[in-house]
């Protein structure tokens, strides 16, 4: 048992630390704060990093907080799928953090900046938090601070647009907050644990069936409002179009994929195969719901004017993509799933990063006004194309990878009329997304609208949107380092 | 017509919980999973392990105490999200605010507030420092700090207040506890535990129940000092805005 | 029967319900925050509910306490952790309300969402207003 056991813990609450202790830095050197803030980031990434291989195929790696062993003490439990989805959490927070000082100096007022930092640190610690804790109570802890955090964060502007947006999400997100704390109230009370693994061995032989039913259908009322299941999605398209753009970024290609794969945690972890029977009433609603994102979230973006709601519901229609996924139970449909958390978290901060460019820039939000923007911001519009094309899921990139086994997990299980649905979501991404393209590069758009901007945005702003595009690209091609030991750790979780 | 419809939704979700509350096992009964699985370890061995004669702030603290360490970054957290939103009040005292928060009060008030004051806050400390061996705790203890400076504010106003806990003081303060946490996790590791760990296994064993014992007392300090803090910045965000409000209004 | 005994449980669940009723119907934002919070209290009333035990006492180890009679230590603990993530929520959520008093002058639910037209443009213009 060498040091590396004890990484994830500080994964989590480093970024925690490093929040508390940013108001001191913003009260000595507030110039600082931007840079000091990306070290707790960068050391978790390096963390997460050195994690990588540890865990022995097929296992976990269990911490024992305090040293009191499971149903006793909080575990956190580390496999290879949520060290997966960890590190796409590091990765995707510390190049949207490069990314805000610019932005935010230009967005947010300076009284409020610190607090844009300190909150960010929180989130992101949370999403880790959340990934990696084996405790179903700890689950609603962090989900909490997540939660706190991406509501202020989405007011953090000021505006009163924002503040609407922002109280909105809290009118939503606050009382399925509730819901996850009745569900696990109900699960304590039938089985008297609270740890997950010990849940998932006290479920199969505890009697009280309607409790679990109930119990697994808050859960997903609660998880489905936070992951923005489509009729609970009504607060995403305002909320995530109007936060700042990295928080966008963050919301819509970090925190709905999060909360999803808390749902895959309950439902594989908790309630296992073997209660399968159990929720398959649920899951099956649940692949309903899903099925209908997809559609109504590609239509709706085909029919919207502004440039990040369009992207906003196309996180609605590609939520329903990880659902349908899950709801598939196979182990390639889960695969899928989770390389679409992948895929989809960095395209679509890919995306909002660059609908953010064009509002750095010029104070452009609608599609019509894009019109020639390849002339001024090359560098810009490439990177949104390459991300478009992950988005549709054309062969070299990750999204076609991630569809690719969805489709196939979908086959497997014999639900054919959801891979018709998947195949349709696919053509009405392309055409969201080619109608921008094709705006961009191949309209003439009027001479005034660009001539007085600079040539695109500073490199610190390009360099995290072009290592998220490239990212897209290089998980497509190199499908194969992470394709297997994914399939065999949803096996695992199956 | 929205109003129909949600309350046929809370309707029919209300008869599948009051379903839920018919099947559950039945309360109070000792039989039950919630009090036959692993509460009996907790009620039995929770005094020589945690060295807390309360099982519930040796749960809070020490069994759980990683649920505790998330919970006070939760209300660091709605300190900062309070200050994004609102806005914090400018280093130093606070002019350029006509004040009107103080209520209009009779001396009897006055004198009682600012008489009783220094008591509460005597029983907070003591609230704070029993939380192990009586009902208490950090939590309790900060909130009835931050209560009695409510009272103060509303009798004598922002400006009196804000004198006396300016912002010097309460800024270092806000995080103590999850600093404090985060130092008494790291120091497990250094004494040879988990994170969290409070009876280090490199240190004599005649020595750990005095180690577990001021570990536990430090934390419940600075969760009672961080969460006052907190508590006491909200309110001062809140009442700053409202004058803004008196004054545009 | 079950449901009679368990009328703790029941309760409880009424109150979520009236909770729920309030957050969603209700057109003052103000009330709405006050479902929210008569939600929360109706679970944390479950919860420690659920660590209640005939003739129990409280799980401190003064004097003779017997440890088998005590009562369930763990939701009060968990509760402990819920009361301070509703105070947080509810802080957060009255200060928003400020602030949309403050720049919308209502607190009418319907006539905050009503605004969305106008407001909408309003941003668009000072878009291109920028530009």
């Amino acid at each position: 048992m060498g040091a590396w056991r004890h990484f994830p813990i500080f994964m989590i609450t480093l970024p925690l630390l490093g929040a508390v202790l940013m108001p001191f830095l913003g009260y000595l050197r507030e110039r600082w704060v931007p840079y000091a803030a990306l070290l707790p980031l960068a050391a978790s990434t390096l963390l997460g990093f050195l994690l990588v291989g540890r865990i022995p195929a097929g296992d976990h790696l269990s911490y024992h907080l305090g040293g009191w062993e499971p149903p006793f003490g909080i575990e956190i439990r580390v496999d290879h799928v949520g060290l997966f989805l960890m590190l796409v959490v590091c990765a995707i927070t510390l190049l949207a953090l490069v990314y805000s000082r610019r932005y935010i100096e230009k967005e947010v007022s300076p009284g409020r900046r610190t607090a844009y930092y300190v909150l960010y640190l929180l989130m992101s610690g949370a999403m880790l938090g959340f990934t990696a804790t084996g405790d179903i109570f700890n689950l609603f802890v962090f989900m909490e601070i997540l939660a706190l955090s991406s509501y202020a964060l989405v007011a953090i502007t000021g505006n009163r647009n924002a503040v609407r947006a922002a109280f909105k999400y809290v009118l939503m997100g606050a009382p399925s907050s509730i819901m996850v704390l009745l569900a696990v109230g109900f699960l304590y009370s039938v089985t008297g644990t609270l740890n997950m693994a010990d849940l998932a061995s006290r479920i199969a032989e505890s009697g009280y069936t309607e409790v679990l039913v109930v119990s697994y259908i808050l859960f997903v009322i609660g998880f489905g409002v936070k992951a923005a299941l489509f009729p609970l999605h009504m607060w995403l398209p305002d909320a995530h179009s109007i936060a700042p753009s990295p928080i966008s970024a963050l919301l819509s290609g970090l925190l709905v994929e999060v909360c999803a794969f808390a749902l895959v945690r309950i439902t594989f972890s908790v309630f296992t195969r073997s209660a399968t029977d159990l929720v398959g009433g649920t899951a099956d609603a649940v692949g309903v719901a899903a099925a209908a994102a997809v559609l109504y979230g590609g239509i709706m973006a085909i029919t919207q004017k502004d440039l990040k709601v369009m992207i906003a519901y196309s996180t609605v229609s590609h939520i329903g993509y990880i659902f349908l996924g899950i709801t598939a139970f196979t182990a390639e449909g889960l695969t899928g799933a989770m390389y679409h958390m992948l895929d989809h978290g960095l395209a679509k901060a890919c995306l909002f990063l660059c609908a953010g460019n064009f509002i750095y820039l010029k104070g452009y939000r609608r599609i019509e006004e894009l019109r020639g923007a390849w002339r001024q911001m090359p560098w810009t519009c490439f990177a949104f194309a390459l991300a478009s094309i992950s988005v549709i899921g054309i062969p070299p990139t990750a999204g076609f990878i991630s569809k690719w086994y969805l489709i196939l997990g979908n086959i497997r299980a014999g639900k054919w009329l959801y891979t018709i649905v998947l195949l349709s979501g696919s053509i009405l991404a392309a055409v969201y997304c080619l109608r921008i393209i094709y705006y961009m590069f191949f309209q003439a758009g009027k001479e005034e609208a660009w001539e007085d901007a600079s040539r695109d945005v500073p490199p610190g702003m390009l360099v995290p949107v072009w290592a998220l595009s490239l990212g897209t690209l290089f998980f497509g091609v190199f499908s194969y380092l992470l394709i297997p030991s994914l399939l065999k750790a949803s096996a695992y979780l199956l | 017509m929205k109003r129909v419809l949600s309350l046929f939704f809370i309707a029919a979700l209300g008869v599948l919980l009051l379903y839920v509350v018919a099947s559950m096992p039945p309360m109070g009964d000792p039989q039950t999973p919630t009090a036959t699985h692993v509460i009996p370890r907790y009620l039995e061995r929770a005094e020589e392990e945690t060295h807390t004669e309360n099982v519930i702030t040796g749960v809070i603290l020490n069994y759980r105490g990683y649920d505790t360490m998330g919970e006070v970054t939760v209300i660091f957290c709605a300190l900062a999200a309070v200050l994004a939103v609102l806005g914090r009040e400018r280093r130093g005292r606070i002019r350029g605010f006509v004040d009107r928060s103080p209520v209009p009060s009779s001396t009897i008030v006055r004198t009682m507030v600012r008489f009783m004051v220094p008591f509460i806050i005597l029983f907070s400390v003591y609230t704070i420092l029993h939380g192990e061996i009586s009902p208490g705790g950090g939590f309790q203890g900060g909130a009835i700090i931050g209560g009695s400076m409510i009272i103060f504010t509303t009798v004598f106003g922002l400006y009196e207040s804000s004198r006396r806990i300016p912002q010097k003081v309460r800024a270092p303060l806000e995080g103590s506890a999850v600093i404090v946490f985060f130092l008494v996790g790291a120091l497990g590791l250094v004494g040879g535990g988990n994170f969290l760990t409070y009876a280090w296994p490199h240190a004599a064993r005649g020595l750990q129940p005095a180690l577990v014992t001021w570990l536990t007392v430090l934390v419940e300090v600075g969760i009672g000092l961080g969460g006052a803090m907190v508590l006491i910045s909200i309110l001062f965000a809140m009442i700053r805005e409202e004058e803004e409000i008196a004054l545009t209004a | 029967m079950r449901l009679l005994h368990n009328y703790h449980y029941a309760a409880a669940m009424a109150l979520f319900c009236i909770g729920l009723y309030t957050v969603i119907v209700r057109r003052n934002i103000i009330k709405k925050l006050i479902g929210l919070n008569i939600m929360e209290t109706s679970v944390f009333f479950f919860y420690i509910s659920l660590g209640y035990l005939d003739g129990g006492v409280a799980p401190i180890h003064a004097g003779s306490a017997d440890p088998a009679r005590m009562v369930n230590p763990i939701p009060q603990a968990l509760i402990l952790t819920g009361i301070v993530v509703a105070l947080s929520v509810t802080a957060l959520a009255l200060s928003m309300v400020i602030l949309l008093y403050r720049q919308y002058g209502t607190l009418d639910v319907d006539r905050l969402m009503r605004e969305e037209e106008p407001a909408a443009e309003g941003a668009a213009g000072e878009g291109e207003g920028g530009a």
